[in-house]
């Protein structure tokens, strides 16, 4: 049995699908690429693909990754061509990569997410970089995480791996953050912009940031690299 | 170009409806073609890709190279406030060019109760409501789909109509379009409307004017163009073939209502109940070779990356080799995981064993639609249904592990007494006992729906008074009384849509502005449930001093003209008029696929045949 994991984008064309409709996606892209792949056993057969970490709507990403599982072994270039061709805008195949079928799973592989965020300035300067000093410096920050079925109060600065980095000028903040990602949770980066002009008064509309993930790493490498 | 800014989409639900690039989207360079067509249907995105015309004409046009076609859907509340606040004209899916900027718009028109979406799209659009306001450099609107057989309502909205099949003549629209534009638009805007004028099935409202008699009924529409025809047929392909069909879809990338590939196996259905308005209007029943849509089905699994075919049609048991065919299809996507579906099922027992194979999870839910609760009612509508017919089906699905039935009715028809609205639970209380007597113990759950019904043009009911509202709501609670068995469930419509939506299904071009009028006072979504304003309309109605009963209540004499003749599917007049009496004698009338002819017509005024392979083959 063959099993591939791929290194992928979710570009700027297709920011605003969910993660279900962007497994969907790639589903569908492998059916039209008519790589034998394998499907769970049962009455609904589902494909055996497998992420590492869900992406929100609204953020684009450099580097997703997953692993694919095949029924027949097909060799690297021919899996890379033929999911490249199948492949919708705003999805570039990066890299391809065959590996052993007892691998760790992605999921349990996956620590890290690197992200790079523009907003809009609404204000000066001083007073974003303040927010972001005073953020970076608090020990513990929380923010309550409202879903329709519940809140629930999270403390954030566990999972920042280091401090948020500024860069900008007046019209335009570029934020970097590393964000960790437990087995029992992590934050997103839309709900750090909420904190910073919430708690800490970053002039600053959450709404009107682009966000994109620029890494997705296990024990300080690539996911695609574990394997 | 019409860019969206990230803080509009991130405050709307379901962004994903506007930002379209999704796969088989076709994008051309306008600037290299002669016509700009853009595609709509007034409803919501999820809505409006589940449509399989819009699907057709969008890959037949797109097949052109002197057009482009591109797709526009009704923006949700939430954008739509978006886009006035902040100024966004309406744009289209593939381009995001602003829609007064192409040459065409095409509305898919699938029922009356969304007329006021079409028009809050041409607002959004800064597009002329009335055709009469529209200039030179203005887009063109043109109407399509089921509500042609009358567009009285909305005529005044409309440069033009398409009657009838779009396949073939929305190909020559284009044409027209082409040569009028290299002849330097020769004679303006009315120019192109006497071109189209002349092609077959296109029909010009204002090239002619509708005459009342003093009492106020209407008597006559008058051409008052010369290239205005006296009549105007529907178009009909004649060979299902041959015909262009949807080989590469835009695939969704959020989920639609039907997400799944649509094969149409056939169009048309000849079982002919008389309340059914698309029995009429896709007639003759033509039937695909199962060779071709063998072919289909392939093509389309591998273009779209699909897992799932739906295997489409008015009534797709009908299909004369479905057995052996699904039998084939099965076998041959076996190991592509490929699931099938058929969204239509006979009360037979052919179609549950079919129901059954088909099936790949668990047993969800069968659906029927017996649509009277007596025999004498079911006569009346030709429905051809027994009540054996309703217990043999339910046995063999209950006996093959369904649980759950829906069971679909209407009150309101022509002739119906009490006797039979309390049929209706009647019959859903002997499926409940049914399941006991198959299954040795109580656990059916039988959902009962119950729809008002609305009478429309070109059937035999079309002279019919429809229900009040105040009789519909007493039948609603009559029903309810008489279901005591808690294994039923039971839904009914709103009757004050219903009731909205026959005066308009049969309304004159007086309507329009009452139309105009509550889209105006804030009507839109009238088909969502949770956005249906009915006093808006009634006010509307009020405003404009026309009474909605004029149109729904009054019941017509049979040599009354009616307002929608000039617009024909091709029946005979006296046809529908012997259906009536029939009805109303409760005579049957067979299905001339199989049995006689009835003489509806259709077949000899628009040259066409019935196709049935299955008839051929014998």
């Amino acid at each position: 049995m063959n099993k591939f994991r791929i290194e992928i984008t979710k570009g700027e064309e297709i920011r605003y699908i969910s993660h279900l409709d962007y497994a969907t996606l790639i589903e569908r892209a492998i059916c039209r690429s008519g790589l034998p792949a394998a499907y769970s056993e049962g009455f609904n057969p589902h494909m055996k693909i497998a992420f590492a970490s869900a992406l929100a709507v609204g953020v684009t990403s450099d580097a997703e990754y997953m692993d694919i599982e095949l029924v027949q072994p097909v060799c690297q270039p021919e899996f890379f061509d033929r999911l490249k061709e199948s492949l919708p805008e705003g999805t570039k195949l990066l890299r391809a990569k065959e590996f052993e079928e007892k691998h760790k799973a992605l999921m349990a592989e996956v620590d890290l997410a690197g992200y790079e965020i523009k907003v809009p300035l609404h204000g000066d300067l001083s007073e974003a970089s303040e927010a972001v000093e005073r953020y970076n410096n608090e020990a513990e920050v929380f923010y309550k995480r409202v879903t329709p079925k519940k809140m629930r109060e999270i403390e954030v600065k566990q999972y920042m791996k280091s401090d948020i980095q500024l860069q900008g000028n007046d019209d335009i903040l570029i934020l970097h953050m590393q964000v960790t990602i437990t087995s029992s949770g992590s934050i997103k980066p839309g709900e750090i912009l909420e904190i910073l002009k919430d708690s800490f008064g970053m002039p600053i509309e959450p709404m009107e940031a682009l966000i994109n993930r620029q890494t997705l790493s296990g024990g300080g490498k690539p996911l695609i690299d574990l394997v | 170009m019409v860019k969206l800014e990230p803080a509009v989409l991130q405050a709307v639900s379901k962004p994903a409806r506007y930002t379209g690039n999704e796969w088989n989207a076709t994008k051309k360079d306008h600037a290299k073609v002669d016509c700009t067509f853009a595609l709509a249907l007034p409803d919501v995105y999820e809505v409006g890709m589940s449509n399989l015309g819009i699907k057709i004409l969008y890959e037949i046009l797109n097949k052109r190279e002197d057009t482009a076609a591109e797709r526009v859907f009704a923006p949700w509340i939430d954008m739509e406030a978006k886009m006035r606040e902040q100024d966004i004209p309406l744009f289209s899916l593939e381009t995001f060019t602003e829609i007064k900027n192409f040459d065409l718009i095409g509305f898919s028109l699938q029922y009356e109760m969304i007329y006021t979406n079409m028009l809050n799209m041409l607002d959004l659009a800064h597009i002329p409501l009335w055709a009469k306001d529209r200039s030179d450099t203005d887009t063109f609107v043109v109407g399509g789909g089921p509500c042609v057989y009358n567009t009285e309502p909305i005529g005044d909205f409309f440069d033009f109509f398409i009657i009838g099949e779009g396949e073939e003549v929305i190909g020559e629209v284009a044409a027209a379009f082409c040569a009028w534009k290299r002849e330097n638009r020769i004679g303006g805007r009315n120019g192109f409307l006497q071109r189209v004028a002349e092609i077959h099935g296109i029909y010009v409202p204002s090239f002619y004017e509708p005459v009342y008699d003093e009492t106020g009924l209407f008597k006559e529409i008058k051409p008052i163009n010369a290239h205005a025809k006296k009549m105007i047929y529907k178009r009909v392909v004649k060979d299902m073939d041959t015909v262009d069909f949807v080989e590469k879809p835009v695939v969704p990338y959020i989920d639609i209502v039907h997400d799944r590939i649509m094969l149409e196996l056939f169009r048309g259905c000849s079982r002919g109940c008389r309340f059914c308005q698309a029995g009429i209007a896709y007639r003759p029943v033509r039937e695909r070779t199962e060779n071709r849509l063998k072919d289909l089905a392939r093509k389309l699994i591998n273009t779209t990356g699909y897992d799932e075919i739906s295997l489409t049609s008015l009534s797709s048991a009908d299909y004369s080799c479905l057995g052996p065919f699904v039998d084939d299809l099965m076998d041959e996507f076996k190991d592509k995981k490929v699931s099938f579906s058929l969204p239509s099922l006979r009360i037979d027992s052919f179609s549950i064993d079919l129901a059954h194979k088909l099936q790949k999870t668990r047993k969800s839910g069968l659906t029927f639609a017996p649509e009277a609760g007596t025999q004498r009612l079911r006569d009346v509508i030709n429905k051809g249904v027994t009540e054996e017919n309703l217990i043999t089906a339910a046995s063999a699905a209950f006996r093959q592990g369904w649980k759950s039935v829906k069971l679909y009715f209407m009150i309101g028809l022509p002739t119906e007494s009490d006797e039979d609205v309390i049929g209706i639970a009647r019959l859903a209380q002997r499926v409940v006992d049914l399941y006991k007597e198959v299954k040795g113990r109580r656990g059916a759950k039988v959902t009962v729906s119950v729809a008002c019904f609305v009478p429309k043009a070109y059937t035999p009911f079309q002279w019919f008074s429809q229900n009040s509202l105040e009789e519909f709501e007493r039948k609603q609670q009559l029903l309810k009384e008489h279901i005591h068995d808690r294994s039923i469930q039971f839904n009914y419509h709103d009757a004050h849509l219903s009731y909205l939506e026959g005066a308009i299904a049969r309304g004159d071009r007086r309507l329009a502005k009452v139309i105009h009028q509550a889209w105006q006072d804030g009507a839109k979504f009238d088909g969502w449930s949770d956005q249906f304003k009915y006093d808006i309309w009634i006010k509307a109605f009020e405003k404009c001093g026309i009474d909605p009963a004029f149109y729904n209540r009054r019941e017509r004499t049979v040599t009354e003209s009616l307002p929608w003749e000039h617009t024909s599917p091709g029946v005979n007049k006296e046809f529908l008029l012997r259906e009536y009496h029939h009805a109303v004698r409760g005579e049957l009338t067979e299905d001339c696929r199989h049995g006689k002819c009835s003489a509806c017509g259709i077949c000899p005024n628009l040259d066409v045949k019935v196709v049935d392979w299955g008839k051929k083959n014998e």
